[in-house]
């Protein structure tokens, strides 16, 4: 590879256009040590920079600043919110008793807590959807794979006015570059893309595609094993196939 | 002139006057955070809003930008590290993170993520790399570019797609797309040599 090619690559890196091969080559370099590498991909993330100063301005709210702020001031906490992460919360009273009116460093620590909490409350919010989902009245359940110990198993919900959630177990890891993807199978039509999802380390995995659904036409909801970016058509035999005619 | 056509340039450029900055973030200053978020909240949340387009999650995201810069400050040089370049680069890759979880779209890989925004890659910012003279060769450059090069360099940028995402986004061949951005980077690229060659 050229210098040429090279200023390519890390141009292409920097903006995350690179394709998996040049990227591993890229962080190939840079595990070496590479100085022609390492002065490239700083020339590209510069120009990256530039780019980002061509964004439109746009004036924060002055609350902002009060909320960047403290997050990294000892302050007094609010319990509203704790009794719905359970065990969790506990451990985070912990850390912030422990923490309160110690050293800087211990603020740092805090900060990660924080950090850690905010995730927890991302994730809370995505179950939340799901209850939320299987609450409502018109949401019909059809199982597929049961009975079925190593193949994939698992329920999918309709609802008319919301969407569909596929709710799945003993799914496969797929390779690097794969993902999944859902489809809906409309009665004598093609499948229409529902969105990718990946799947968690234990096999099991919840996909919601959110909207309305033309339960009438609706013959299968299907999943199957696609590129990264998702496919238009599926490619590869569906690995599930759930019928839901009639509901 | 190039200034109050692009506000936030002026604080880009000014990532050679941050080392006490960021010495203070360093030793856990409390108050530095207010002061790096004067300095940089204000282009932060404008690059997070123009990916996000939702002001309540941009703030959110920009809370997560300086958190992360917080965090991860002990690794950056305070003599030889380009602070401001550093933030803009943790605030884009928070907001595509954002917009790639929401769509359903599969995440960068960690290290990834983690490279590119490793303090080391932010040392040794030379002047000659970020001036107004080559943010007015980019614009120049970018306002030459087609609509199809235009729009593949913003879906990479502004919404973190990779090439077979952005050829699925415009229903357009792989190889097409590849065409376009090597292209057109590389007419971004030659407008900004000729400023370094003057």
């Amino acid at each position: 590879m050229n210098h040429d090619e090279l200023r390519e690559i890390c141009d292409m890196y920097a903006l995350g256009l690179a394709e998996p091969a040049e990227r591993e080559e890229i962080e190939r370099h840079l595990a070496e040590g590479s100085a022609e590498t390492q002065a490239l991909l700083r020339s590209a993330m510069a120009m990256a920079t530039l780019l980002g100063a061509m964004t439109p301005e746009q004036a924060p709210p002055s609350r902002l600043r009060r909320a960047v702020s403290a997050l990294v001031k000892p302050r007094g906490f609010s319990w509203m919110w704790l009794s719905a992460l359970g065990g969790m919360a506990a451990a985070l009273v912990a850390v912030v008793t422990w923490f309160h009116g110690q050293d800087q460093q211990r603020i740092h620590e805090l900060v990660d807590a924080r950090l850690e909490l905010r995730r927890a409350n991302l994730e809370l919010a995505r179950y939340q959807q799901a209850m939320r989902f299987l609450d409502s009245p018109e949401t019909r359940l059809v199982g597929f794979g049961q009975g079925q110990q190593q193949q994939p198993r698992g329920n999918v919900f309709v609802n008319a006015s919301g969407g569909v959630m596929l709710i799945a177990a003993n799914l496969p890891q797929l390779a690097a570059g794969r993902t999944y993807e859902m489809w809906l199978i409309p009665r004598g039509q093609a499948p229409r893309p529902a969105g990718l999802f990946k799947v968690r380390a234990d096999g099991s995995a919840v996909h919601i595609l959110e909207g309305q659904v033309d339960t009438r036409s609706l013959g299968a909801v299907a999943v199957s094993d696609e590129p990264e970016a998702g496919s238009p058509a599926p490619s590869t035999t569906p690995i599930i196939v759930a019928p839901v005619s009639g509901l | 002139m190039i200034l109050w056509l692009f506000p936030l340039l002026s604080v880009v450029l000014k990532f050679k006057d941050d080392s006490a900055l960021v010495r203070r973030l360093r030793e856990r200053d409390p108050a530095a955070m207010s002061d790096l978020y004067d300095r940089y909240g204000r282009i932060a949340y404008s690059l997070i809003l123009r990916v996000v387009n939702n002001s309540a999650v941009a703030e959110d995201l920009v809370q997560e930008t300086f958190l992360r810069v917080w965090n991860r400050v002990q690794a950056f040089d305070p003599e030889r590290g380009a602070l401001g370049p550093w933030v803009l680069t943790v605030a884009r890759n928070r907001a595509i993170d954002y917009v790639r979880s929401v769509e359903g779209r599969n995440q960068p890989a960690a290290l990834e993520i983690d490279r590119l925004e490793h303090p080391s890659l932010f040392r040794d910012f030379e002047a000659d790399m970020m001036n107004a003279g080559r943010l007015r060769a980019l614009a120049g450059a970018f306002g030459k570019l087609t609509d199809k090069q235009r729009t593949v360099i913003e879906l990479a940028y502004y919404q973190g797609m990779s090439q077979t995402e952005i050829a699925d986004r415009m229903q357009t061949p792989l190889g097409t797309v590849k065409t376009w951005a090597r292209t057109a980077l590389q007419l971004l690229r030659d407008e900004m040599s000729r400023v370094e060659a003057v």
